[in-house]
């Protein structure tokens, strides 16, 4: 217990906490050590849970440490699954055809190695989405007046304001969503897909991921850094789901409930990777969808199922929701991509 | 420091109508005693900005919030010059119609200085609670500048110098969680996130908040919305929906969250068309 070595017992928990995922550096053992200090020893939990938790997903984690070490144990989470990567061997192709070939290959016929080549590829998709006006205003040739720059330019003309400066609203791009689909039967595309979202994240900082399966994972952090084969590890030890059922309808419901009403996808652009096989309720998913629409700039839809040009959206669920999609395209291979991140600038 | 334990937090937080749970009397009292700012998140209606508001009252301080939104900037947030004036001061110097001792630099001295609210508070020092709410709407690069004012509460007014709090304010972060903030910024701060209130709390809220409303009302309201928020639905009711109920169908004179009444004063506690429909397919488990 605390009592012999209360110094020693909460670098101990720290470090605890730490071996569990929780970004808790001697800094904050030391703000947790002040913050007890404060407080009567049975307020303890309060302490730590002030000063070295710093998001809700954390408070499980913590309170089964903090049952560890002082009190009744909680239950766990239960542990990751790991992601299975399928390295399948295949004829090599001459080098100087071999862009124009991958270009063209569907994702589901690729091998590990030719996807973190394609990576590479993926990361110089020019993905322009399209801008919206801010509250900010910039510099301009013409608009509104900018009475900043013009008493400073004044002071050149002897304090009269001869030269006009202006400004005008500052266009930003617009927030570019993911929605990818890693369920069983996306199997052979979920891989590709993620790393194209690891390469869209890295054109602006604000663009976020998600996967869903029977869950829904955001995977943003995951996805950051400059190695596409680190983040798509990252994200495979996050997603719980990855190769299980589909429940589209519901995991959009939660993203509409936990992020999009909040804001996330107000004025975004959302991409929903899926093959729209559903287990779930159609008229679920045709709701949300419909929902999402009136949230967001624009929804697309890529379903590899449509690279096969007898594909007709059947299953009930991409019906539901084909209405409320703005575009529809398929994105199996790295040519169909880079038609789609043309088509969102407009 | 005005209070000797979390306990008395509480206490003080209760006279003033606003009920917390044990954690976040906690969390406002080491936030004042180690002098840090408090990180609240939670569902909106949870009452986080309330906590600002509440604590302005009971410190006897001056409030001073700061409404974030997408594009907000230093200049929003600290100070800027009032440029209509400056020029109208130029023309004058220039026309001789100010006398020479009233000096050019003066055009850029306190008097043509627009105070803005971070800039406000860092002034008034402990006299002040500094509510900045809905971070979570801003961009990253004012997050990057709340930091940096948050680090060691000074802020550089490149022609006026170093304006520093001799204490520093009461600083209440609110976040909905929209995006996650820095972990750069949340290692400054202490943490609390809000749940929604018990069933007995919330009724206690209620009857604090609602006057004239009868207990068995509250109490009906209060495990009514309890049971909304366990539904599926788009916007949970928050605290504030459920004072808004209370309210409404005490107006009504209903003596519960029951039947006819419940169901035309719906509207003041669940604000969505779908959430609507949601209730409405569950009414017989959820309200009567």
């Amino acid at each position: 217990m605390v009592a012999s070595d209360p110094y020693g017992t909460l670098v101990r928990f720290g470090r605890a906490l730490r071996a569990e995922g929780l970004p808790v550096g001697p800094d904050r053992v030391a703000e947790l050590g002040r913050a007890a200090a404060l407080l009567e020893p049975d307020e303890l939990y309060w302490a730590g849970r002030t000063t070295v938790v710093s998001r809700p997903e954390q408070i499980p984690v913590y309170d089964a440490v903090f049952g560890r070490f002082f009190g009744p144990p909680v239950p766990m989470p239960g542990p990751p699954l790991v992601l299975r990567i399928r390295a399948e061997v295949e004829e090599d192709v001459g080098l100087a055809s071999r862009i124009e070939l991958l270009r063209e290959k569907s994702f589901s016929r690729c091998t590990r190695e030719e996807l973190l080549e394609l990576a590479e590829l993926m990361s110089r998709i020019d993905l322009v989405v399209p801008r919206r006006r801010t509250r900010r205003r910039e510099p301009a040739r013409s608009g509104a007046p900018d009475l900043r720059r013009t008493l400073r330019r004044s002071f050149r003309t002897g304090g009269d304001p001869l030269e006009r400066a202006w400004r005008r609203r500052r266009r930003r791009p617009r927030r570019l969503i993911l929605l990818l689909d890693v369920s069983g039967s996306m199997d052979a595309y979920s891989r590709a897909l993620v790393l194209f979202a690891h390469a869209a994240l890295r054109s602006d900082r604000r663009f976020e991921a998600f996967c869903f399966g029977t869950r829904l994972t955001r995977v943003t952090r995951q996805l950051e850094g400059p190695n596409p084969d680190d983040a798509l590890r990252r994200a495979a030890a996050e997603v719980l789901d990855w190769d299980g059922g589909t429940r589209i309808g519901e995991c959009l419901e939660r993203f509409l409930d936990e992020y999009g009403h909040g804001g996330l996808a107000r004025g975004a652009v959302v991409v929903i990777c899926s093959d729209g096989l559903d287990v779930g309720d159609p008229e679920l998913l045709g709701e949300a969808i419909a929902r999402l629409s009136r949230l967001a700039h624009r929804v697309v839809w890529l379903n590899p199922l449509k690279e096969d040009p007898a594909y007709a959206p059947l299953a009930r669920g991409m019906q539901a929701a084909l209405p409320h999609v703005d575009l529809f395209a398929s994105g199996h291979n790295l040519a169909s991509l880079e038609a789609v991140g043309k088509a969102l600038a407009r | 420091m005005p209070f000797g334990s979390a306990t008395e937090v509480e206490e003080a937080l209760r006279r003033e109508s606003y009920l917390p749970d044990r954690g976040l009397a906690t969390a406002v009292y080491l936030a004042l005693a180690m002098r840090r700012p408090l990180l609240l998140e939670g569902e909106a209606g949870v009452g986080k900005t309330e906590v600002g508001k509440t604590l302005a009252r009971i410190l006897g301080a001056e409030l001073v919030r700061l409404q974030c939104y997408e594009g907000i900037d230093a200049a929003q947030a600290l100070y800027e010059w009032d440029y209509a004036r400056q020029l109208l001061y130029a023309r004058a110097l220039q026309a001789g119609e100010v006398s020479v001792d009233e000096r050019v630099a003066e055009l850029y001295g306190p008097d043509f200085l627009v105070e803005r609210p971070v800039l406000h508070a860092l002034r008034a020092g402990s006299a002040a609670v500094l509510l900045v709410d809905e971070l979570d709407r801003a961009d990253d690069e004012f997050e990057a500048f709340l930091l940096e004012v948050l680090s060691d509460f000074t802020v550089t007014v490149p022609e006026l110098g170093t304006i520093a709090a001799d204490e520093p304010p009461v600083v209440v972060i609110t976040s909905n969680r929209t995006r996650e903030l820095h972990d750069a910024l949340k290692r400054r701060c202490l943490y609390h996130w809000i749940e929604f209130p018990d069933v007995e709390r919330e009724a206690e809220i209620i009857r604090l908040r609602v006057p004239g409303v009868e207990a068995e009302l509250a109490r009906s309201v209060a495990e009514t919305v309890a049971r909304l928020r366990a539904l599926d639905l788009v916007k949970r009711p928050g605290a504030a929906e459920a004072i808004d109920w209370a309210a409404a169908l005490s107006l009504v004179g209903a003596p519960a969250a029951a039947g006819e009444a419940a169901r035309e004063t719906l509207g003041a506690a669940v604000k969505n068309r779908e959430d609507q429909a949601r209730v409405e397919a569950a009414w017989a488990e959820v309200v009567d």
